[in-house]
């Protein structure tokens, strides 16, 4: 058994919950990366030739590509979706890395952000390898911090915004985490995986449980699956996420999108996983947060005159269809726990449940090998073009042949087209929903009506032809359009070497799962699927109440290439191209001279003029006139005691100045200075010694008086309490 | 060696009294009276090493007030770990001191009264009896606000003045719940769960008195530890005092009210008396408003210092807060946070010292850029926020979680209604709110630029802050800011956490 613990203090808390000693396998690969990060920055930080820089982007490389076969041995053996996972984060950050010796070659700061690279890839790991709830939290949080230097790495103001609000909103997100931890655990006395699921399942279905602790239990996972979300970047907390990718650097929004995004949804799957194992009204929570997310991300997408900002809400807009497909496995498994109780299980609805998990899995990694190569590519066209907007890049990838077929296959497979493959993956998250959908006449088994299934399905058909509209936005944008500017046009098209070899094959290493995925559906696809979705229990989530064991059912190969499948897809491609020629075509190329302009108008920007307005103007403004007033509280009573009741009194005269002592003082002491002066032989200037002596007086009693009366006020709060302890005697006696 | 308990507290107040009657003349030079001061505290600080080690008896009777009433020294459990944390912060304080302190005046009569301080600090953590406690908690007030008042400027008198004012009222308050406490209290020795002889109390009939009494207890005793609505003097005073003093006050002697609390409800009155208790609801109430009071204030707060003073104001009630809950979670979280808010808090007043020499400005937005110039410093200071904020791996992560368990688990320990949720709530916005308000100055600070006002004048400073503050100025800081991280990772806080269960078993 591998473990991964960042942190003991679950481990004294629940002694008894775990077992074995300290295997240090996966802690290396966490802090490997985190040493070399350290290592490599206090060798360069001072070092900025170029060929210096060079010879860091090497090794940062290297360290990866060690990290990468150290992982493959530790590995060796084990299967199940984390294991799988790990592997294909160090791959993605290799290409990345790989990619960004190109990208980052003539930007400053490269140094720091290969450190920040590095830790952030270390405390993703640990993210992936926790065995707890508190140490999934830990380097979850570690996680937001480090990669906030990827956001805010450009130091322009924009990027400092976007910076800002991601940080803001990270930490919002850590703090609700903690609450729903805080919660979970006092419930639940134990915050590890596996062990615990039956425990909370148990409490969540058992009907003499108190209420009160089965809602603490509901505000527990709500508050996780809001900090979770945020990570993923669901609606509604999805806000900081167009601006941080637009911002980013490439590689890193490459790797915020493809791995950092899932570090949410890993969160979700095990809250949806541990703490609901099969409860349909979770599962259709997650449900309708996933497609209100895959619409509005779908729709800000097609709406956006931006190249990287509409890949940004791609990215939200896939994450979900991937929570949709968490929420289906939830909602399956429960009606499967209905079925295996009144003993009518089907093979038909275990398909589609496997369909569901399966399918989400797959989806996760699509995405993530879609968007690796799709923000690379938006990086190489803003090395040459140095903007994202539309109306610049246009026309950029005419005669770019190996530029056109590597978009087209990303393109193709984030758009569900088949032969690619995100269409394996969306044909069985849609698989999964239609036969949800049949079974929705029985009351017995599922509590929401066909219509509303049958809703959602269209839903996420019309999601589906989204990704498509877009896709064909960027690529008629990228390709088949000429630029307005017919000079810019030509430079475009006599750019030969815009591209390193390095940085191809990169891409090249991501294009080519893929097509074999999108090809081989049952061969390369279902490989991965079976790789990721095994018996053991350390390494996978079932999403799956204990009542009944997922693993000893076997999926039959799915034909995908049948019509009914095809007719899914068919539908999505038709809507998308209705989409395409409306939203596109007429609205925002409605002025052919001003090219792509935005659709959504600029007030409705719900991070500024919602998020922003309330949390960092509104509330602290309320706060901070209501703790004003209680902090002047005490001070404004003793202000108002001593303007009424304890008023000074004027003084009945002018305070004289000085005494009798001091003008005797002052009289001999100026006459022994002139005694002194007249023995001397010196001239005598007078040197006013009673008047100073009188000034020295007049201090002195200020400054007492000043004393006096705070002290007086003190003495008499002490004689206040003496006065109370008197008649407190009197009345005991 | 037998009685180094009692060497420990009057040798650091003999040594003071020494340096401030030594005439100035002795000194010639600064540094002759730095190592001077230096030998003392390095002395003081050794001995009290020792007898936390356990050389030396435990207990010593001082002399009898009266025949019942000794004033007698014992250390405990939390006598320790008080002393302990106040050795550390006096020992680096005092280090950054010596750097710090050579653009002030009068710094024999600083050192004199740090090192007098110091010692009533030791006494207080040693105090065995409610009196003893109480002598030196009156003695403390008195002997810290030289500090206070130490750069003479008319602000700085009226803060001092403002300091005595709020302590006395609230020692008085507390005297008061003494007097009703002796009367049905069977000794005013420390005695673990409380002495309350409750059979007396409820034959007499003034259990309300005695409730009445508790509240006066921590009320007053809770003046100290900034607790509203008597806080108003903590953030007038705090900033006044110069850097290292700041750092002592606010890290360590707000401290000495925290104690005072948890000895007369923890070991005199006891917790099972106040549980469930209108006392505790409105202490509960007390804490909670504080701790988003005192962020909200610091969040809108634009000088740094004043800014430092309002977050030790809500910090300290993050332990007012684990100590009304009265859990066993909720206790240690107290006992934690009254150790890692000291490094912490000691270290940003350290920050702020080495940042205002630097800049000469106290305003926080005067420090933008100064990351990539003095990145140590910029660094410690941000490993600290974070640390204040609680995100790991740094060490205020662990008080909060047992803060935030711990009230949570009153639920079953016997309820304290509302604030079962709202305390860890509070706890959490409270955390956003210091994210809010440290966390911009290093962001500014590393990825910032200057505003340019003054192009000429800013062109001056610019190479006079060309570099990191100089080493012993640097060096407690850096040391802190590595505690930080040491005490939020497992191994290392595991041991305090044992030690803090050894002693607060019998308390709850």
């Amino acid at each position: 058994m591998r473990k991964c613990r960042y942190c003991v203090q679950m481990k004294a808390m629940n002694r008894n919950n775990r077992k074995g000693g300290i295997n240090m396998d996966i802690d290396i690969l966490v802090w490997f990366p985190i040493a070399a990060g350290v290592v490599i920055w206090f060798w360069f930080h001072n070092r900025q030739t170029q060929k210096d820089r060079d010879i860091a982007a090497n090794s940062v490389s290297a360290v990866i590509a060690v990290e990468l076969a150290a992982a493959l041995v530790i590995y060796q053996g084990s299967i199940g979706f984390r294991c799988f996972f790990s592997v294909f984060i160090i791959f993605a950050w290799l290409v990345t890395a790989l990619f960004s010796k190109e990208y980052m070659k003539n930007d400053t700061n490269v140094i720091r952000y290969h450190f920040f690279n590095l830790m952030t890839l270390g405390t993703t790991m640990g993210v992936f390898h926790a065995e707890d709830f508190f140490t999934l939290f830990c380097y979850f949080e570690m996680m937001s911090f480090t990669s906030f230097m990827w956001v805010a790495h450009r130091q322009t103001r924009e990027s400092a915004y976007a910076a800002g609000t991601y940080l803001g909103i990270a930490i919002a997100g850590g703090m609700a985490i903690l609450m729903g931890l805080f919660i979970l655990y006092v419930q639940w006395g134990s915050l590890s995986f596996g062990s615990a699921s039956s425990a909370v399942y148990g409490m969540i279905n058992n009907s003499t449980e108190l209420e009160q602790n089965k809602t603490m239990l509901y505000v527990a996972a709500g508050c996780l699956f809001v900090g979770f979300g945020v990570k993923a970047g669901a609606f509604p907390v999805h806000v900081w996420l167009p601006q941080s990718y637009t911002q980013a650097p490439a590689p890193a929004t490459a790797l915020l999108s493809a791995i950092l995004s899932k570090t949410g949804i890993l969160g979700i799957a095990l809250v949806s996983d541990e703490i609901f194992g099969g409860n349909s009204g979770w599962g259709m929570t997650v449900v309708i947060v996933g497609v209100i997310t895959m619409l509005v991300g779908g729709m800000r997408a097609v709406a956006s005159s931006n190249f990287k900002t509409t890949i940004a809400y791609s990215s939200m807009s896939q994450i979900g269809f991937i929570l949709f497909g968490i929420g289906m496995a939830t909602m399956l498994n429960d009606a499967l726990d209905k079925m295996v109780a009144l003993q009518t299980l089907t093979e038909e609805v275990v398909e589609a449940y496997l369909c569901a998990a399966r399918g989400m899995i797959l989806h996760m990694i699509n995405h993530s090998l879609v968007k690796l190569v799709l923000f690379l590519l938006a990086g190489v066209v803003f090395l040459h073009v140095g903007s994202y907007e539309l109306n610049k890049i246009r026309g950029f990838g005419r005669k770019k042949l190996f530029l056109m077929i590597a978009f087209g296959i990303a393109a193709a497979g984030v758009g569900g087209i088949p032969l690619f493959n995100g269409y394996v993956s969306k044909t069985l998250l849609h698989e999964s929903i239609v036969i949800y959908g049949s079974l929705a006449g029985e009351q017995a088994l599922v509590a929401y009506t066909q219509e509303i299934i049958y809703w959602i399905e269209i839903l996420f058909l019309v999601s589906g032809g989204l990704t498509v509209a877009y896709m064909t936005k960027l690529f008629a944008v990228l390709f088949l359009e000429k630029n307005q500017d017919e000079s810019l046009q030509r430079t475009y098209e006599e750019k030969k070497q815009y591209m390193s070899l390095l940085s191809k094959i990169a891409m090249i290493v991501c294009l080519i799962p893929i097509v074999l995925i999108g090809v081989f559906p049952n061969g390369v696809g279902g490989a991965i699927m079976d790789f990721t979705w095994v018996q053991d229990a350390e390494w996978t989530f079932y999403l799956a109440s204990p009542t009944w064991d997922p693993h000893n059912l076997d999926m039959n190969a799915v034909n995908y290439f049948s019509l009914g499948n095809l007719q899914g897809a068919a539908i999505s491609i038709a809507i998308g191209a209705v989409v395409y020629f409306l939203a596109v075509r007429l609205v925002m190329l409605r002025r052919k001279e001003k090219g792509y302009q935005e659709i959504f108008p600029a007030w409705l920007d719900m991070e500024k003029y919602l998020y922003r307005a309330v949390f960092y103007t509104a509330i602290p403004f309320v706060l901070g006139v209501l703790s004003r007033i209680l902090d002047s509280l005490v001070d404004t009573i003793v202000i108002v005691l001593k303007k009424t009741v304890y008023r000074e009194r004027k003084l009945p005269y002018e305070l004289p100045e000085g005494n009798d002592i001091t003008h005797k003082l002052g009289q001999s002491m100026e006459n022994l200075n002139k005694l002194s002066c007249i023995i001397k032989k010196k001239k005598y200037e007078p040197k006013g010694y009673e008047h100073k002596l009188a000034l020295m007086n007049v201090d002195l009693v200020e400054n007492l008086r000043i004393i006096e009366r705070s002290l007086s006020f003190g003495l008499f709060m002490f004689c206040v309490g003496l006065g109370l302890t008197m008649i407190y005697l009197l009345i005991v006696n | 060696m037998k009685n180094l308990i009692l060497l420990i507290i009057v040798l650091p107040i003999a040594l003071g009294v020494g340096l401030l009657a030594t005439p100035e003349r002795v000194f010639a030079q600064r540094k002759q009276l730095c190592i001077a001061a230096g030998a003392c505290m390095v002395l003081c600080g050794a001995l009290a090493v020792l007898a936390l080690c356990g050389v030396g008896s435990d207990t010593l009777v001082l002399f009898r007030l009266i025949d019942t009433i000794p004033v007698y020294f014992a250390l405990d459990g939390l006598g320790r770990l008080f002393v302990g944390i106040v050795t550390l912060v006096f020992l680096l304080a005092g280090l950054f001191a010596f750097s710090y302190m050579t653009h002030e005046k009068k710094e024999k009569r600083y050192y004199g009264f740090y090192l007098i301080t110091y010692g009533v600090l030791l006494g207080l953590g040693c105090a065995g009896n409610l009196v003893t406690l109480y002598l030196f908690y009156e003695i403390m007030t008195l002997v810290s606000m030289p500090l206070v008042i130490h750069e003479e400027t008319r602000e700085a008198i009226m803060a001092a003045l403002k300091y005595l004012f709020y302590s006395f009222c609230g020692a008085y308050m507390a005297l008061f719940g003494i007097y009703v406490l002796y009367q049905y209290a069977d000794t005013l020795d420390f005695v673990a769960g409380g002495s309350l002889d409750m059979d007396r109390l409820v034959q007499s009939g003034n259990t309300g008195l005695m409730l009445v009494a508790a509240f006066c207890i921590i009320l007053g005793f809770g003046v100290k530890a900034g607790s509203f609505p008597m806080h108003a003097w903590l953030p007038t005073a705090h900033p006044v005092a110069p850097a290292p003093a700041s750092a002592f006050l606010s890290g360590i002697i707000v401290k000495g009210g925290i104690l005072a609390v948890v000895r007369t409800v923890y070991y005199c009155i006891g917790a099972a008396f106040l549980r469930g208790t209108w006392v505790q609801m409105v202490w509960l109430t007390l804490a909670v408003i504080t701790i988003v009071m005192g962020s909200a204030l610091a969040y809108k707060e634009k000088m740094l210092k004043k800014r430092l003073a309002y977050s030790t104001v809500s910090n300290l009630s993050y332990i007012m807060l684990g100590l009304a809950v009265m859990t066993p979670e909720a206790f240690t979280g107290s006992m934690l946070h009254i150790v890692f808010h000291a490094i912490i808090k000691c270290t940003l007043f350290l920050f702020a010292g080495a940042v205002i020499t630097a800049t000469g400005e106290g305003k926080v937005s005067a420090y933008a850029g100064l990351g990539r110039k003095m990145p140590v410093l910029f660094w410690s200071y941000t490993i600290v926020s974070l640390g204040l904020i609680g995100i790991p791996p740094t060490s205020g992560l662990v008080s909060k979680w047992y803060l935030g368990v711990g009230s949570l688990q009153a639920e079953a320990a016997g309820g304290i209604g509302v604030f079962t949720w709202l305390a860890p709530l509070a706890l959490l916005v409270s955390a956003l709110l210091t994210a809010g308000y440290l966390l911009p100055i290093s962001i500014q600070g590393f990825l910032g630029e200057k505003r340019e006002k003054e192009p000429e004048k800013q062109q001056n400073k610019k190479q006079e802050i060309s570099k990191e503050p100089p080493i012993l100025m640097l060096a407690p800081i850096v040391i802190l800011a590595v505690l930080t991280i040491v005490f939020g990772i497992s191994p290392f806080y595991m041991p305090l956490i044992d030690f803090i269960r050894s002693f607060s078993a019998g308390l709850l």
